[in-house]
């Protein structure tokens, strides 16, 4: 019997997807007790699989016996507006779960770089925040529990759907950036912010150092933005650089923070966007990082996003990036070698700053790997980690490099 | 001269100990070691074999390799202030005690950090960096004497983790000590990390992974505005359901806490006295911060004209900040307060979905009074983390037994509201047999194979946290080498 | 033994422990050392093995943990459930000195120092040597070097004069004048004598007195130390005029005769002693009288069984407020004990110091010209422990200051 007259014996015809290009059987579960059946019987059969969710973000192109996606694991089985708290399944687009969040007043406080339909469990399996992470935090806060299904096909839950939450080890945050490599995420708890009742976008163009120098006139003048976000000209589509500062919550907030804007911006004039702006602004941001074939995240301390920017500019070139300079983190798109990509990682080791390769073709991406480039003991805890949550390495994940 | 301490002679391996950290540092004499038989929560006793107090990271370095060498197990501690006998040894395990592991390494203002050592008392950082306009938000109830190395085993919370979140929030990196003797470095000042989050993973841990032995810390601005509010209820439910109504209304103020009539009780006969009304079924404590004053202003006067339509029967505000601090210092020292009650006391920390406050409480006392006990509510309303303390005297074995049961049947009543059964103390050893109604046998055996991976021989703090005999066998256990 | 409440000798005062562990931080010896078991959580703990029979009291490591406490019940203050600490830990003393006696050396101590008759010869060869100015010089860290360094803070000014008439009938009080501060710091009684007479008290002399047996209920020695609050109980008689002292330690166990004792005439008697600075302060706490303006940086130094022990905060800093000029500076931890407490001093000589260097360390960053404080081991500890360090800080009391304010004002004949 071939794998797809198995799997399709297993789960039935409806879980049948057709396959892509490079024509590797694709499979889509039903629900996550498929997803463990799956699993469990390819550590058997010893079937390498790959993970795919809405298919928008990393490249469908790790080679595998079987394709298995999450996207008709779509359900929201909870939202409770006044626990500020919901429960969805990880196929689920996250345009989709906004747009049910928003009728019942809720609202998740994360916008990952990524196409509108990116799934769920892609956010939180490669934890890319984006600019609101300066106002609310990386994903890893959003999140309340996960339930995930390891390389042998064991379901697991940890944490749970209350806000705090201290029984037993931290699972949650294990998988929270795990890039799938310790199991696929089938559903996941989170924490809600009520729907902001008052939100604007403004922007400031100018040259880089001015524009860092009024981020951090921003920060220091107390204010509180949901985001401030610098973004190189051509990501902007802009001639000059962009400080972009979005300013969320109630109404009066809002408005202390937009009186305190305008004296902390430097000389400089902040043009406030309508809101059809603003929202394009925003997205444009997200979607531009799954345009190009490379993306990577690094994260240093605030006082050193300057020096890392010119690094970045000087190794690279400063085709698109976009930078949260409080909270330390830049993100990157374009094109790059391995080779340059390696030098890099270890370039920003020696400053204490990790790279992680968030998406890249499969021959770049396995050889530089999502990960690299390692601190003291860390590569045998992770080797650990993949032995135990996938003991079969059923699950083709580039973790490190070779 | 006077007698020198034991008259037996030191164990070779306290001899061992002695010649890393010296002899006054190394307890071996029982009335040393029944001193560390007990954390916050006295219900549980475990007398270490041997107490050890390093007072470098070098030491402590020596001293875990030693005890690796000699595959002995061990248990690290802090201040000792834990609410679930998780930092408890018993026999053959030795106690390493962190707490002369004190020293702030490194203040960084401009990037918002600092690098502490495991020891450092958690108010003393804040009070370290509140010069610099800074402090390390998360505030457990016990700050002016746990430490950091203990806040980040436990994940420990507080009341102001509603707005600032919890301790998991705050930590950017560790530097631990695994069992074997091996040092690991996890996470970046910058907060990304190398590879998959194992400092998240690390937090809350409950000194099971390791011993943290350098933690940089994310330091807060202190807010610039704050307004605190005081209102009382004459019934439980109306308070809960002023709780219920500010979440609603999506206002997440610094801090929201409740204490009921035998808290308030207890903590108005105490030297922290804060001047709730005695009267009062229960009182809520608000707290609303912010940069701007006028903003933090109109939210707090939102909060009490909610508080009120619930059916507050007064709402006032502190009118200075030395009457701010006195509302503070009574709820935060209530749980010491206690004592006031009866002699003994078991403590829960259970967790429940906020629209389920008022429902959950009156079933609490419902079941108290069913048994005929004393129980008070001090807690963390806003994040539906309660704390039902049970006074009792445990010199009667009748009521002990009643107290077990009550304690139970609180537990159920919460997990069956959609709760867990502890948000911020940690399972130790107290909530060990709640873990089964929460999690199957799968997820208890992901939890101990997660645990293997850092500590394969389980050496650090033996028997806690998963109770092993619930877990499914997982087959593939080892750590690469 | 005493017989408390519940007939079980003090011990009951513990029982509302419930280990928060909110005393730790507020205890020296558990800041010196981070060991549980210096702790007050781990003493009531060793407390309570000792009275469960769990521990005995000839347990030389339970003896070592609980000789090794300052006695300065710090932790009482900050306790919630507020347990009775002290009072645990006197009962405990009183079983290890039954057990095991009284070390020679303590024995020595008490002998030389509040013996009636040869106390009298050992502070008059004290006072001699003091003034060669020999033991100034010597000071240092070493036991005897710092011996000598507590001798020569005892030191203190030499004016004999006396206050100026005051026209309002003046209130009477009655001067305690104990041991040590009788015989080294007869300079503070002089200086009480005479600022209560500036405020309106005649403050008499009172035949008959002896120690006040603090040194030795520290000691375990509770029989003793009945012994002599009994004779003072009868000295001081039946009246009600305050009896009026200048040294905390003192002070602290007058208050508690009645407890000690156990009887209402000991309780009559406790409930008249009045530190001199709440006598000075006044019931409505408006301060004394205003000196003379003094320019100085003085630091306050609570002493122990003033602040914890007796409760008395304020009335010290009215003192102080009536002196023009006259700046507090703010040490960090100054409410910290020094390490003295009473012949711990001498006899835990280890960690005393330990708890000593603290305090010095951070009066040597903040370099007042004067640490104020109101106890006679309190002044000889700092003094001695500041002469060590080679810092020029003085100590003194804080009526010796505001005498000096009036000395300037004139109000002095």
């Amino acid at each position: 019997m071939t794998i797809l007259e198995k799997v399709t014996a297993l789960l039935g015809e409806g879980a049948v997807l057709e396959a892509g290009t490079d024509r590797v059987p694709r499979f889509a579960p039903g629900s996550p007790d498929a997803v463990a059946l799956l699993l469990g019987t390819a550590h058997q059969e010893g079937w390498r699989v790959r993970i795919e969710g809405a298919g928008t973000w990393l490249q469908s192109d790790a080679p595998a016996d079987l394709a298995l996606t999450t996207r008709r694991l779509d359900r929201i089985p909870a939202i409770e507006p006044p626990d500020l708290t919901a429960t969805a399944e990880a196929g689920i687009g996250l345009d989709q779960l906004r747009q049910q969040l928003a009728d019942r007043g809720a609202w998740l406080g994360i916008d990952p770089p990524g196409l509108a339909g990116r799934t769920l469990g892609s956010v939180v399996a490669t934890a890319s925040a984006g600019p609101l992470r300066h106002g609310f935090g990386p994903i890893k806060d959003h999140l309340l529990g996960v339930t995930f299904v390891t390389g042998d096909g064991r379901m697991v839950q940890s944490g749970g759907r209350v806000m705090k939450n201290v029984a037993g080890y931290d699972l949650t945050r294990l998988q929270a950036g795990g890039f799938g490599a310790f199991g696929v995420i089938v559903l996941v708890h989170l924490r809600l912010r009520t729907l902001p009742r008052a939100d604007v976008t403004y922007l400031l163009e100018g040259a880089r150092e001015d524009l860092t120098q009024v981020g951090e006139d921003v920060a220091a003048a107390g204010l509180t933005p949901a985001a401030l976000e610098l973004v190189s000209p051509a990501l902007a589509r802009r001639d000059r650089w962009v400080l972009g500062v979005r300013l969320a919550g109630s109404p009066a907030l809002v408005a202390a923070d937009e009186a305190g804007l305008g004296a902390a911006s430097g000389g400089g004039r902040f043009t406030p966007l309508r809101a059809e702006e603003a929202h394009a602004f925003w997205m444009r941001l997200a979607e531009g990082f799954a345009v190009r074939p490379v993306t990577f995240r690094i994260g240093g301390v605030p006082s050193a996003s300057d020096e890392l920017l010119d690094l970045l500019q000087h190794q690279l070139g400063d085709e698109w990036i976009s930078a949260s300079p409080a909270a330390g983190s830049i993100r990157w798109t374009g094109e790059a070698s391995i080779d340059r990509l390696q030098r890099l990682r270890r370039t920003l080791a020696g400053l204490e700053v990790p790279l992680t390769l968030e998406r890249a073709p499969w021959p770049l991406r396995s050889a530089v790997g999502h990960f690299g480039a390692y601190r003291e003991g860390v590569g045998p805890l992770v080797t650990g980690l993949r032995r135990t949550f996938d003991p079969g390495a059923a699950l083709v994940v580039a973790t490190e490099g070779e | 001269m006077r007698l020198l301490y034991s008259m037996t002679a030191p164990s070779p391996l306290a001899r061992d100990l002695a010649a890393i950290v010296g002899a006054k540092h190394v307890r071996e004499a029982l009335a040393a070691r029944v001193t560390y038989a007990m954390d916050g929560l006295p219900t549980h006793r475990r007398v270490p074999d041997l107490v050890v107090l390093p007072g470098t990271r070098e030491e402590l370095i020596a001293v875990v390799r030693l005890l690796a060498a000699l595959d002995v197990p061990f248990v690290p501690r802090g201040a000792g202030t834990g609410l679930s006998g998780g930092a408890l040894a018993g026999e053959g395990t030795v106690l390493i005690v962190l707490t002369r592991l004190n020293r702030i390494v490194r203040i960084d203002r401009a990037n918002r950090l600092a690098v502490v050592e495991p020891g450092v008392v958690n108010a003393k950082l804040t009070a370290a960096t509140k010069p610099l306009g800074l402090h390390y938000a998360p505030d457990p109830s016990s700050q002016t004497a746990c430490t950091i190395g203990g806040n980040v085993a436990e994940n420990a919370g507080g009341p102001h983790c509603l707005k600032y979140g919890v301790t998991a929030n705050h930590i950017l990196a560790l530097e631990v000590l695994l069992a074997d003797g091996s040092l690991v470095e996890l996470g970046s000042p910058g907060g990304e990390t190398w590879g998959p989050d194992l400092v998240g993973v690390f937090v809350g841990s409950e000194g099971n992974f390791g011993v943290a032995t350098r933690i940089t810390v994310r330091l807060t601005p202190v807010p610039r505005a704050v307004r605190t509010l005081l209102a009382d209820f004459t019934s439980i439910r109306t308070a809960g359901e002023g709780v219920s109504a500010i979440i609603a209304a999506g206002i997440v103020p610094a801090a929201l806490e409740m204490m009921d009539q035998s808290c308030i009780r207890a903590v108005e006969d105490s030297v922290y006295a804060a001047g709730y009304p005695r009267d009062a079924a229960a009182v809520l404590l608000v707290e609303i911060d912010g940069r701007n004053a006028d903003a933090v202003v109109a939210e707090a006067d939102a909060v009490a004209d909610l508080l009120r339509t619930a059916g507050a029967r007064t709402v006032r505000t502190a009118a200075s900040e030395a009457e701010r601090e006195r509302l503070w210092q009574g709820r935060k020292k209530a749980f010491g307060a206690m004592g006031r009650l009866s002699r003994d006391l078991v403590v829960q920390d259970a967790v429940v979905p906020r629209s389920a406050l008022p429902d959950v409480l009156e079933t609490i006392y419902g079941i108290a009074q069913r048994y005929g006990l004393v129980v008070s509510n001090v807690f963390h309303a806003g994040d539906g983390n309660l704390h039902p303390n049970i006074s009792f005297d445990a010199t009667d074995p009748a009521l002990k037994q009643r107290v077990e049961a009550a304690s139970a049947e609180i537990m159920s009543t919460c997990i069956a509201a959609g709760g867990t059964i502890t948000g911020e103390h940690g399972v130790g050893l107290d909530k060990l047999r709640y873990m089964p109604l929460i999690f199957d046998a799968e997820s208890l055996g992901a939890m101990q194979a997660l645990r293997r991976v850092f500590d394969p021989e389980e050496r650090v703090n033996p028997g806690k946290v998963v109770p092993v005999h619930a877990c499914r066998e997982w087959a593939s256990l080892a750590r690469a080498s | 033994m005493r017989e408390g409440k519940e007939g079980r000798g003090g011990f009951e005062g513990l029982d509302a422990c419930v280990h928060c562990g909110f005393c730790l931080q507020a205890c020296p010896t558990f800041l010196a050392t981070g060991d549980e078991a210096d702790s007050p959580r781990g003493r009531i703990e060793l407390m309570r093995a000792l009275e469960r029979g769990d521990l005995t009291a000839s347990d030389p490591a339970l003896a070592y943990h609980l000789d090794r406490c300052l006695g300065c019940r710090g932790c009482e203050p900050v306790c919630p459930s507020g347990v009775q600490y002290g009072i645990g830990l006197e009962a405990a003393r009183q079983r290890i000195a039954e057990a095991r006696g009284v070390s020679r050396l303590a024995r020595l101590a008490l002998w030389a120092l509040t013996s009636p008759k040869v106390s009298r010869v050992v502070y008059w060869f004290a006072r001699g040597f003091r003034a060669t100015g020999i033991p100034r010089r010597l000071a240092g860290w070493g036991r005897l070097r710092f011996a000598m360094g507590m001798l020569a803070a005892t030191q203190g000014g030499e004016m004999r004069t006396k206050a100026r008439k005051v026209l309002s009938p003046p209130s009477p009080a009655l001067l305690f004048r104990g041991c040590v501060q009788q015989g080294l710091f007869s300079h503070v009684h002089d200086a009480t004598v005479r600022t209560l007479g500036v405020n309106g008290y005649q403050v008499g002399e009172v035949k008959g007195q002896v120690c006040c047996g603090a040194l030795h209920a520290h000691a375990g020695l509770l029989d003793e130390a009945r012994a002599l609050a009994r004779v003072n109980v009868a000295a001081f008689g039946e009246g009600d005029e305050p009896i009026v002292v200048n040294s905390a330690g003192c002070g602290a166990l007058m208050k508690e005769y009645g407890h000690l004792l156990c009887h209402e005439q000991g309780e009559r008697f406790g409930a008249r002693v009045r530190d001199v600075t709440e006598l000075l302060a006044g019931d409505a706490m408006r301060g004394p009288i205003g000196g003379a303006p003094l320019d100085m940086h003085v630091a306050y130094d609570p002493p122990c069984h003033l602040l914890h022990a007796q409760g008395v905060a304020v009335p010290p800093l009215r003192l102080f407020a009536a002196i023009p000029l006259l700046e507090l500076v703010s040490v960090p931890g100054a409410a910290e004990c020094c390490g003295s407490a009473g012949l711990f001093t001498l006899l835990e000589p280890e960690m005393s110091r330990a708890v000593l260097a603290a305090k010095i360390e951070r009066l040597r960053e903040t370099a007042p010209q004067v640490v104020a404080t109101g106890n006679p081991g309190c002044q000889m500890q700092i003094g001695a422990g500041l002469a060590a360090a080679g810092v020029a800080t003085r100590v003194r009391h804080p009526v010796e200051l505001l005498d000096d304010a009036y000395r300037a004002a004139g109000r002095y004949e």
